[in-house]
């Protein structure tokens, strides 16, 4: 038990930083913290059923948003993408405050449309784009058909094209 | 302007989806808090499997650490007695773009079996590796030309390869995406150009950790090893075996 725990240990730290984006932008909000928490724990708890073979990342994901989605419901409203857009990054233009702050405007517009899609094309368009997980992935960590995570991020896709044009900096 | 279905224009979005998602911070504990929380609720007695408040005990430092720096800033977290099972017993974990390295007192025991390439690793030429790659990586002026470009595991790292000098360029920053086992000495702490940078300076292992979180790669034998970030791309540069040679190649990044 003690050497597994150790291994274990490895692990939780290896993947706590992707956990936590995950509940996150799946709208578990100040309770991230939690989330993340009781999935190691379960996840542990689990491995023995766990395939050696299979990739536990996504295994682990799932597990996170899960329990993400069980509190949001718990919580009777609807999970906030509560975020903040950090630091610009290092690649911009320094003499160019103008571009510079137009292509802020355009990244909060944005945000702003993700948090409106629908629920289900929303949580499609956090793993492919913001988690930046495979279609594959994304199938196992929100329990979908293959099919419905292209068609939701198609969809997505389309409405966020429409609501923040495509006129590109 | 495009239409709906223009398959550029979508192109186009999932890209600033992805820019937009790299931009965004999330608060996130320091990992090493985490595993010791965890590991002290999975000795603790069985409990009710409800979701509630057990945060690591820190008194005074709650909530404080710093938004969006991890993976950035290098994290040395003491993980003492932690003893993988087949690994020489590890005294430190060191975190630092993209590179988780364990580092024991003993050097770890010598990688058996022949050296797999990386995941879906292919060779292209430099331009195709700029199309298929996102990352806007640089290429050092110093070594010349390459004729030897890699690309591996669906465009998450692309390698350059100069006679007995390998250069990965990868993003890393939301997982680690290469495991080092190494004994002593610990890893240097040094400035390339205006970035910190680590330079291992003796042979170690290097395993690859694959993007979908499998760990089927095969640790190999890796010569000395620098270490640093530019303009949001973390770079592994192999071969070298003194520092000022590799930071020179580092520093000619262009």
């Amino acid at each position: 038990m003690a050497g597994d725990l150790a291994a274990y240990e490895v692990l939780v730290t290896r993947y706590s930083a992707v956990a936590h984006r995950t509940a996150a932008l799946l709208g578990a909000g100040d309770e991230a913290e939690d989330v993340v928490q009781e999935a190691f724990v379960r996840a542990f708890r689990y491995l023995s059923g766990f395939r050696r073979d299979a990739a536990f990342k996504p295994w682990l994901l799932r597990i996170v948003a899960n329990l993400t989605h069980d509190l949001t419901r718990s919580r009777g409203r609807r999970n906030d993408l509560v975020l903040k857009i950090g630091v610009e990054p290092e690649t911009r233009v320094p003499d160019d405050p103008e571009g510079v702050a137009i292509a802020g405007d355009r990244r909060a517009r944005l945000l702003e449309a993700v948090r409106a899609l629908p629920e289900r094309e929303r949580q499609a368009v956090v793993c492919r784009y913001f988690l930046q997980l495979s279609e594959a992935e994304t199938a196992e960590v929100l329990g979908w058909p293959l099919g419905s995570v292209k068609s939701r991020t198609f969809r997505g896709l389309a409405r966020l094209r429409k609501e923040v044009g495509h006129e590109l900096s | 302007m495009n239409s709906p279905d223009d398959a550029g224009g979508a192109e186009e979005m999932e890209a600033e989806l992805r820019a937009l998602g790299e931009a965004l911070r999330v608060p996130e504990p320091p990992p090493a808090d985490v595993a010791r929380a965890v590991r002290a609720r999975l000795e603790g007695p069985e409990r009710a499997g409800s979701l509630k408040p057990r945060r690591p005990e820190r008194p005074g430092r709650r909530r404080t650490w710093r938004w969006g720096a991890a993976g950035v800033a290098a994290v040395v977290a003491l993980l003492v007695g932690l003893t993988p099972q087949g690994q020489a017993a590890v005294g430190a974990v060191l975190r630092f773009a993209g590179i988780e390295a364990h580092i024991g007192e003993e050097p770890p025991p010598p990688p058996r079996g022949v050296p797999s390439p990386l995941p879906g690793e292919r060779r292209v030429t430099l331009d195709e590796a700029r199309r298929l790659v996102r990352l806007p990586f640089a290429v050092p002026a110093a070594l010349g030309e390459t004729r030897d470009v890699r690309v591996s595991d669906g465009g998450r790292v692309v390698s350059l390869f100069w006679p007995g000098v390998r250069l990965d360029a990868y993003d890393g920053v939301l997982t680690p995406m290469w495991r080092k086992d190494l004994g002593a000495p610990f890893p240097e702490e040094v400035v390339v150009g205006t970035a910190e940078g680590w330079w291992i300076s003796g042979p170690h292992q290097v395993t690859y950790l694959p993007g979908d979180g499998s760990t089927r790669t095969l640790p190999r034998a890796a010569a000395p090893t620098l270490i640093w970030r530019r303009g949001g791309v973390a770079y592994r540069l192999e071969g070298p075996a003194e520092l000022d040679r590799a930071r020179r190649v580092a520093e000619s990044l262009r």
